[in-house]
């Protein structure tokens, strides 16, 4: 049974993502950092918010990210998507195929659906639904982070530490959600740091 | 204060009504919206224009199945009522009635064939209905009306390569790379192309196996020596733009670049 833990980076990033485009589905990945079974996501790499069904620029960035994790000792550990419709938390078709196109570069990708419903200060979980490929299905985690053994007693999946959803509402009530740039703005803007977002993963360490 | 400028404003008067209303609605003063809606009504009984306001103030306090009746009132009297059509497809998809504003949106399109965003519109509702064919036959229909626009010819390159029309794909990445300046989605989407259609037509070629070469079904496709020389041309642009770029990003994309 493999143990996840996903990391105030990570979280963070993911939130303010979704943040910076409220009105768009968003997505990106989690690079994973793994040792002695256990599964740590480490940082987010946020991709798009835009045409986020289309495949090119999404298949050029996992290429490269991919490259990136790999010189850290990483790997694509994870899938995200926020959709634009926050009623739903059902991992969609087209998110289906590119959770699938991840796996394809890695071992044990964890697909996540933001929960908007669980972003907010009166929420004690993370806004994170977790789904696992078995059996070529994606099947959703239901009650993950809940501290209970998660349905199928295939995974558990905690947070860091109980500070990550206090330090994420802080940045975000800050709008350091300014200060993340995906690889859509990337491709506006070669300038933009999109793989790490350094400065802004200095503000949330400092959180 | 509001008194005095509108009595100054003559005629113009009813204009600036009609925005006070449009942007009460959107700060939330339904009641501000509704009283200048009052004034409105007394003026022009019966008008279209009207009714279409008092549509959008019933949205805004959520009595979304009283404002469908109306813009399918308006619409039954005036079929082509454009104000009534286009409230009536935003309302179906606020509610998440996909397929009926979907319906909505082709009768629309059948009388107003001009209205390219509409077309556009329609693209994104069959998209979100994983209706890919339809969709690109609606961009199809915006680049006829826009063909100088290098941002829907990039669209519809997408949508082609999602659909695995390479070709295609690959044909209209190279024109908005026609269209624009160093455009670096457009030179990622050649490149890439350029290199997926070179790797699969060498398979198609070194096996033998019939059933290999009939997927590659794609009938424009360019010559390996101008596939060859199309990737570097992106390549090469590629690299000139990225000189600008941060250390990360930039190390990364050469070593994709160069793979």
């Amino acid at each position: 049974m493999t143990e996840y833990t996903i990391s105030l980076q990570a979280y963070a990033k993911a939130v303010l993502h979704c943040a910076k485009y409220p009105w768009a589905t968003v997505h990106g990945l989690f690079l994973a950092e793994k040792k002695d079974g256990k599964v740590r996501m480490v940082d987010a790499i946020p991709l798009a918010h835009n045409w986020t069904q289309l495949t090119p620029m999404f298949d050029v960035a996992l290429q490269q990210a991919q490259v990136y994790a790999k010189t850290k000792g990483w790997s694509i550990g994870g899938y995200y998507v926020a959709y634009e419709d926050t009623e739903t938390t059902q991992l969609s078709a087209s998110g289906t195929l590119l959770a699938r196109a991840v796996s394809a570069g890695s071992e044990g990708v964890v697909a996540f659906v933001i929960d908007a419903k669980k972003l907010g200060p009166g929420s004690a979980q993370p806004g994170l639904v977790p789904y696992l490929n078995v059996d070529s299905q994606w099947k959703e985690q239901s009650g993950a982070f809940s501290g209970a053994k998660s349905k199928g007693g295939a995974a558990t999946f905690v947070l860091e530490n109980n500070r990550v959803l206090a330090s994420t509402l802080k940045l975000v009530a800050e709008r350091a959600d300014i200060g993340i740039h995906d690889f859509d703005e990337h491709l506006d803007d070669v300038t933009l740091d999109w793989l790490q977002n350094n400065a802004l993963s200095e503000r949330i360490r400092t959180a | 204060m509001l008194k005095r400028s509108v009595s100054q404003a003559g005629d113009d008067a009813w204009l600036v009504y009609e925005q006070i209303i449009l942007a009460a609605l959107d700060e939330g003063q339904i009641d501000l919206a509704k009283s200048v809606l009052f004034i409105l009504d007394t003026r022009f009984k019966d008008s279209q224009r009207v009714k279409r306001l008092s549509g959008l103030v019933m949205e805004a306090l959520g009595h979304t199945d009283e404002a469908q009746t109306l813009y399918t009132e308006m619409l039954e009297k005036d079929a082509t009522n454009v104000l009534a059509s286009k409230r009536l497809i935003a309302l179906l998809k606020s509610q998440g009635q996909i397929p009926l504003a979907i319906r909505e949106l082709v009768t629309y399109l059948d009388t107003h064939g001009n209205d390219f965003e509409a077309w556009l519109e329609l693209s994104h509702l069959y998209l979100s209905q994983h209706l890919y064919p339809q969709a690109a036959f609606c961009l199809e229909e915006v680049i006829l009306q826009q063909p100088a626009n290098h941002y829907f010819h990039l669209h519809y390159a997408e949508l082609q390569y999602t659909m695995g029309n390479l070709d295609v794909a690959l044909k209209e990445y190279l024109r908005v790379v026609e269209l624009s300046t160093d455009n670096v989605r457009g030179f990622y989407g050649v490149k890439l192309t350029a290199d997926r259609l070179m790797t699969e037509s060498k398979k198609g070629k070194s096996s033998g196996n019939k059933k290999d070469q009939q997927s590659n079904r794609m009938d424009n496709v360019p010559q390996q020596a101008t596939l060859e020389r199309l990737s570097e041309l992106a390549t090469e642009r590629l690299v000139s733009v990225y000189n600008r770029a941060s250390d990360t990003s930039k190390k990364t994309a050469e070593k994709w670049l160069k793979e």
